[in-house]
């Protein structure tokens, strides 16, 4: 069984009075340890099919389940358990450390500070931000933000890490890095999907996918895949 | 070969790369063929281990590269080979070349996707399929994260990866272009057209 199933997902938006069609009967299966990559220009509805995937945003036609189980009303109870959804801000306590940043996730479902400090350095060790932990936020640079996002989502133990343009505004010297960092969170079993505008973040994907005119193309399922070596560094 | 006579035009990439690595460092036939199978995996291949000393044969003859002639050397011993002057010029001059060979090869694709245009719906179908060949080819490319190798492998990965993304990224886009022009077509013309 996918981890990750969407089946015929279809969402529109009204501009004024003309209405848009954003995704199209797009379907998609992602299994356990699968980084794939959305590739498509701006405003194609990249970040739409993401929030939808991730169960944040309910599509106007098909469905989507996480497990087997439709996300269809359980969006934001799989937010919490099973998918971690990269938010590249943060809401409030600009002025918190980094360490208790990422352990807020954990803070709110009740665990205690002592263990959500332990889990959060864990988190940040696993996305080589550990050196961060001290750091507030506005010190933080690119890529160091990014991988402090990402740990914040890892912390509650996410099966699949949704992230939208994973390395948009790092440095060119540290998107390598950032990328490899998806590769590598998908060779530990947890699945990564991810959207970008930037063909050079298709970098290392197990699948990449282009979406335009509200279609998805590209092997939806792993089985179509062109299995491609895995040279080095990819 | 006479020697008033002028070479043709040498084709072949193999004997090119060949030049490029005697270049980089100065050695043996089996040497040669191991450093180029390491160097070239997956991009160019040698047909057998005697097509080396083929390649080699025929640099020798255009005069790019001369095998060299240490003291006490003796007949059985084995022959190391290195660039000339000529050889490192003509290298220079082709490496230039490929960006005018990259050209052609792109505008005959183009004439092949121009042939499919009368059927809009077969031309989509087709910029469809390069598409997805070059994301594939950009996921698949080598990134700055390895650790394999010696540093000028690394360095070469790198590289070579840098390229690809970044000239695969332009043909992406390119086909985003190509596609509302061809559906453009295909609206202008009647339902059921072939």
């Amino acid at each position: 069984m996918s981890l990750l199933a969407a089946e015929h997902v279809g969402k529109r938006y009204r501009e004024g009075r003309r209405e848009r069609t954003v995704l199209d009967d797009v379907s998609l299966a992602l299994h356990e340890g699968e980084l794939v990559v959305i590739y498509g220009e701006r405003r194609c509805g990249r970040s739409t099919l993401l929030r939808i995937l991730a169960g944040i945003e309910a599509p106007d036609s098909g469905t989507v389940r996480f497990q087997g189980r439709d996300l269809a009303g359980h969006g934001e109870e799989s937010l919490g358990a099973g998918i971690g959804y990269v938010r590249k801000c943060f809401r409030a306590g600009e002025e918190q450390s980094v360490l208790a940043q990422v352990a807020t996730p954990l803070l709110a479902r009740g665990i205690s500070v002592r263990q959500a400090q332990l889990a959060a350095r864990s988190a940040l060790q696993r996305t080589g931000a550990e050196r961060c932990a001290g750091a507030v936020l506005s010190e933080l640079g690119a890529g160091e933000t990014v991988r402090v996002t990402l740990a914040r989502a890892l912390v509650l133990s996410p099966l699949l890490v949704v992230i939208d343009e994973p390395a948009a505004g790092v440095e060119l010297s540290q998107r390598d890095g950032v990328l490899a960092q998806l590769r590598t969170l998908a060779g530990e079993g947890t699945a990564v999907l991810a959207a970008t505008g930037e063909p050079s973040e298709l970098a290392g994907a197990h699948r990449a996918l282009t979406l335009s005119d509200g279609r998805l193309r590209g092997p939806a399922v792993p089985e179509l895949a062109r299995v491609l070596p895995l040279r080095a560094g990819a | 070969m006479n020697a008033r006579e002028t070479p043709a035009r040498m084709h072949s990439s193999v004997n090119w790369a060949l030049l490029g690595l005697v270049i980089e460092r100065p050695s043996y036939a089996y040497e040669l063929a191991r450093r180029f199978e390491r160097t070239y995996e997956g991009a160019l291949s040698l047909s057998s281990v005697s097509h080396v000393y083929t390649a080699l044969a025929s640099l020798c003859e255009r005069g790019l590269i001369v095998q060299s002639s240490a003291a006490g050397q003796t007949a059985r011993s084995r022959r190391r080979y290195q660039p000339t002057v000529k050889g490192i010029a003509e290298h220079a001059q082709w490496l230039v070349g490929q960006v005018g060979e990259e050209r052609r090869r792109q505008r005959v694709l183009m004439a092949q996707l121009g042939a499919l245009a009368k059927t809009p719906a077969r031309a989509l179908a087709a910029l469809d399929a390069y598409e997805q060949a070059c994301i594939a080819e950009i996921a698949a490319a080598p990134g700055a994260g390895s650790d394999e190798g010696p540093g000028t492998t690394r360095l070469v990965a790198r590289l070579a990866g840098e390229e690809t993304r970044l000239t695969l990224a332009a043909r992406l886009r390119w086909t985003q272009y190509a596609r509302a022009q061809l559906q453009a077509l295909a609206a202008t013309q009647p339902a059921g057209s072939e």
